[in-house]
């Protein structure tokens, strides 16, 4: 679990970011739409709340019809007119739970959720945040609200890592859930069966979404560093214990994560799913920045 | 076939094999438990690898045992040895060959035993390699040789054609002490082969405690001369002289006993008897198994003086000792002057009667060791004491004066006097004319009938002259006599009547000896006469005064102890010679003790007759023999055998291999196996590290 924002808001990956220009292809979307930036509070075309009159506000922003129903004067206020609208979808089953060294899967999932979000939110994009483990544990809907990150840092707050993971039924149902297309960010260690989920991001993309696959996992995941024999007890599955020797079994371990790796790799590109992988271990700029490079 | 270690104290770290099986089954105890998300991947990666996995895991496990075995075994450097094993292809052996030349291998191997032994050992000397040393040790040593281990096969080789077979028990403490003692100081592999017939005698008092060093881990090997057949096995036990003393020209006889040790009867057995060199006859005999019996022989001894003899068994194919060897001692009959003090006209009751028959009991000049003169009193003065070795004075009143002076020089040049009391005998005279030849002077006599004797109550048995009263039957004789009449006297007395008075008493003047018997020679005073102690008692007391026994065989010594000889005290600083039977000379210091001086021979390691040479100027009747014989011990002769488990029981802790002779002949090979456990360790080691990084 992040425990301060100033993880999220390291300058050194804020700057980097903004360096790549983040914004270049969502610019140019933005564009193809019409605005890339909202044009002002009050035209656009989502309404979002009313608030009461003070003195100073436009006269022609009152909402008349009120002032009839409540003899008070209120004033209509539009949500800024975005062309992005990017789901979060961070993984908070307990296998995120896990950190070799430092940083677990989860809190680095949560920064890199979060970096995405302020940055998304800096271009006054649309940004939400969905966690899950096997149901969806918080949901923020997409907005454009720069002071919306607030939000989106307080569902990531809401609850640390539990329960096991159900990512492809979770992917099947925040699908259909979202109207708009958009962009959907799978921040996850994947620790499940491979076909569910890619199912679910195949939804995603039937419905005209974008779609990118941060894979997570721990240094440790990848090379099995451990020393004799070990009784290995699984994060999530209580039941699902079994002793091995590492040395013994590294390279065949290895092998087989990195077949798993390849496979999801794979399928992802076949269905035109950005896939990264991301070892906790990646400084977090390099990580975005890598991505966002390879981005374009 | 076998496998010997150098250093055996290094096989203790053959416990630590057990080393990688204890860190193996730590481990699976002390489990580290690890929460980890990625549990599906190691599941598929094992079930992958699954049996690859544990039989490398296996065999790690057996390499890393198999390593630690190696180092240990290749510490305490094993070295097999196949059959009886020649020394090849190891490194440098320090051995010592103990080579059995007890008399009883003469008989091993069905008669060529000691040849078998001797070939064994040039087998083994030949076999040896550069850098390899040797020492050949014979058991009849008796310790106090100087050995050392040598290198040059040739002198080796001498060394062994020079031992040949002793006449005596092997020396088995002092042949194993000195082959520990030479194997102490080298490092390397070390080794005892002993070449035997494993006879019993000699290793059934044996004990390792007397051995003066021992190392268990010094591998001692048998090398088994062994026999087909079992042999006629007869041996001559005993010489013994079956007559009384041995005279010149006088009928002696030789009692020879023959045992037979086999479970064979010998039958038809020549037993032969020569002296001097001369057979002087032969006899058949036959033995029972395990048996023994008697061979007597009948022969004369024609001059006085020292003779040697030997009884000889002849019949093919008889194994023990055949021979043994005696010298006998042929004395001149002994003059005896005996005075009559109360002759009578009737020879039954003339006073010497008795004193005679007992001296002569044949009554023939040629039939008795004495020769006694008798005369009465009035010849006293005209006799001629110089030609008789024991003058008898029986029942004399006086002495002349002349007579007194005569016999005074006479006790000084070691002349006999024995004098018996009577009726005439006049105790002042003999108080005043001989009071040095009495030990107290004579106080009265005491005159009762016969139905008022005194019995003999106390002999003193230590006296020369009195030994034969060990003898029950002449014990109870003599004190089943009574002394009815005797004259009183002082002094320690050799016998004493029951009321303490003494009957014979016993005084030295000069080199002689005086003897006073206090009763009469005939019946008046006792009835000793006419007992059987009485002539025994007479003979024994005059060859005592004629200056001890010299009529006699002696049966000698057994090789390997000491002959003591007697000597005058004019002997002492000077050398005696001693010639062997094989004609060697060996010369023994004579020292002082009291009054006499001796001499002990040690060098007594051959069967046969020993001359003594008496140092020049020394007196010619020394009372030390001129010869003596030495025989080999009787139980040599027995060929029984110790088995292999009674002797490895008898020298625990000592290892103990005993090997047959014809396996040694064919041979055998010796493989220092540290070169193939270190490429064993090294092939090992390779495996472990390459395996280990597989995993």
């Amino acid at each position: 679990m992040a425990t301060n924002d100033k993880n999220y808001f390291d300058p050194k990956v804020l700057a980097g970011i903004a360096n790549l220009g983040l914004r270049a292809r969502w610019v140019v979307e933005g564009l193809m739409s019409g605005v890339h930036k909202s044009r002002a509070k009050g035209f656009s075309v989502e309404f979002e709340e009313h608030r009461e009159y003070s003195p100073g506000d436009e006269i022609r922003r009152i909402d008349w019809k009120a002032l009839g129903k409540f003899d008070r004067y209120y004033i209509k206020e539009y949500e800024d007119e975005t062309n992005l609208r990017a789901y979060l979808l961070l993984d908070a089953s307990a296998s995120m739970n896990y950190a070799s060294d430092g940083i677990t899967k989860f809190d680095y999932g949560c920064t890199l959720t979060a970096s995405l979000a302020y940055l998304i939110l800096k271009q006054q994009d649309a940004a939400g945040v969905v966690t899950f483990s096997d149901k969806v544990e918080a949901f923020v809907p997409p907005r454009a609200k720069r002071d919306y990150l607030l939000q989106i840092l307080h569902a990531l707050e809401h609850r640390g890592p539990a329960g096991e993971t159900n990512v492809g039924n979770i992917l099947e149902n925040i699908a259909g859930q979202i109207r708009r297309r958009g962009l959907i960010v799978l921040v996850s260690d994947l620790l499940d069966e491979p076909e569910p989920i890619l199912k679910g991001l195949r939804q995603f993309r039937f419905k005209g979404n974008d779609v990118i696959v941060f894979h997570l996992l721990d240094p440790a995941e990848l090379e099995l560093p451990f020393d004799g024999n070990i009784l290995f007890e699984d994060l999530e599955a209580a039941n699902l214990q079994v002793i091995a020797d590492p040395r013994a079994i590294r390279t065949t371990y290895k092998a087989v994560v990195q077949e798993f790796i390849a496979d999801m790799r794979k399928q992802c590109h076949a269905d035109s799913i950005d896939y990264q992988l991301i070892s906790t271990a990646t400084p977090l700029d390099q990580a975005l920045a890598s991505y966002l490079s390879w981005r374009g | 076939m076998s496998v010997s270690f150098l250093y055996p104290a290094f096989l203790f770290g053959l416990a630590a094999a057990s080393l990688p099986i204890l860190i193996h089954l730590l481990n699976r105890r002390r489990l580290k438990r690890i929460r980890f998300p990625a549990v599906r991947f190691i599941l598929l990666s094992q079930k992958r690898i699954s049996r690859s996995y544990r039989l490398r895991h296996w065999l790690l496990l057996a390499l890393r045992t198999l390593a630690v075995i190696c180092l240990a075994l290749l510490l305490a450097n094993p070295i097999f040895q196949s059959g009886a094993g020649l020394f090849a292809g190891s490194g440098p052996v320090s051995l010592v060959l103990i080579l059995d030349n007890s008399l009883s291998m003469k008989w091993a191997g069905d008669g060529n035993g000691f040849k078998q032994a001797k070939d064994a050992a040039r087998l083994l000397i030949s076999a040896l390699n550069d850098g390899d040393r040797a020492a050949l040790i014979s058991t009849n040593i008796d310790g106090k040789e100087t050995f050392r281990l040598k290198a040059q096969k040739d002198v080796l080789l001498k060394e062994l054609d020079g031992i040949e077979i002793a006449d005596g028990t092997a020396n088995l403490p002092a042949a194993l002490s000195k082959a520990y003692e030479l194997l102490n100081q080298p490092a390397g592999e070390k080794e005892i082969r002993f070449i035997t017939d494993m006879g019993l005698t000699g290793w059934d008092q044996f004990s390792v405690a007397a051995l003066k060093q021992v190392d268990p881990a010094i591998p001692l090997k048998f090398i088994r001369i062994t026999r087909k057949q079992q042999p006629l096995n007869g041996s001559v036990k005993e010489v013994r002289l079956g007559s009384q003393g041995v005279g010149v020209n006088l009928p002696i006889q030789i009692e020879t006993t023959i045992a037979n040790f086999g479970n064979s009867e010998i039958k038809e057995l020549l037993v032969q008897l020569s002296i001097d060199g001369q057979n002087k006859e032969q006899k058949l005999a036959t033995v029972a198994p395990k048996g023994e019996t008697s061979v007597t022989f009948q022969t004369r001894i024609g001059q006085p003086g020292a003779h040697f003899g030997q009884v000889t068994l002849k019949k093919d194919g008889l194994a023990g000792n055949a021979a043994a060897h005696f010298t006998l001692e042929a004395q001149d009959k002994l003059k005896v002057l005996v005075v009559d003090g109360d002759p009578q006209t009737s020879l039954v009751q003339s006073e010497t009667f008795f004193l005679i028959r007992a001296l002569n009991p044949a009554g023939e000049r040629d039939s008795s060791l004495f020769l006694p003169s008798v005369i009465v009193t009035d010849g006293l003065n005209a006799a001629n004491l110089d030609a008789y070795q024991v003058v008898m004075l029986c029942n004399v009143a006086a002495l002349p004066d002349a007579f007194v002076t005569k016999l005074q020089n006479y006790l000084r040049q070691g002349g006999g006097l024995l004098i018996f009391a009577g009726d005439k005998f006049q105790l002042d005279n003999y108080n005043q004319k001989l009071a040095q030849a009495l030990s107290a002077p004579l106080r009265d006599k005491k005159i009762g009938a016969e139905s008022t004797g005194e019995k003999i109550d106390k002999i003193d048995l230590s006296h020369p002259a009195l030994q034969i009263f060990s003898d029950a039957i002449l014990q109870d004789s003599i004190k089943s006599a009574r002394v009815w009449s005797y004259a009183r006297a002082g002094g320690k007395a050799l016998i004493t009547l029951a009321n303490g008075d003494p009957l014979l008493l016993e005084q030295k003047v000069g080199s002689g000896k005086v003897m006073l018997v206090a009763t009469s020679a005939d019946r008046d005073w006792s009835d000793l006469p006419v007992k059987t102690v009485y002539l025994p008692l007479i003979q024994s007391l005059t060859q005592h005064l004629a200056g001890g026994k010299r009529g006699s065989l002696d049966g000698g010594i057994a090789v390997g102890a000491a002959k003591e000889l007697s000597l005058p005290p004019s002997f002492v600083g000077k050398t005696l010679r001693v010639t062997k039977p094989d004609k060697q000379n060996a010369d023994v210091a004579i020292t002082g003790e009291k009054d006499r001086a001796h001499a002990t021979v040690e060098a007594n390691d051959r069967a046969g007759i020993y001359r003594v040479s008496l140092p020049a100027g020394g007196e010619k009747d020394s009372g030390a023999p001129q010869l003596y014989a030495v025989n080999s011990p009787l139980l040599e002769s027995r060929l029984d055998e110790i088995s292999a488990k009674e002797l490895q029981t008898k020298l625990s802790p000592i290892r103990a291999e005993v090997i047959a002779v014809e396996a040694l002949e064919e041979g055998g090979r010796r493989v220092d196996l540290a070169l193939p456990l270190l490429a064993l360790l090294i092939v090992t080691l390779w495996l472990e590290g390459w395996l280990g990084q597989r995993f």
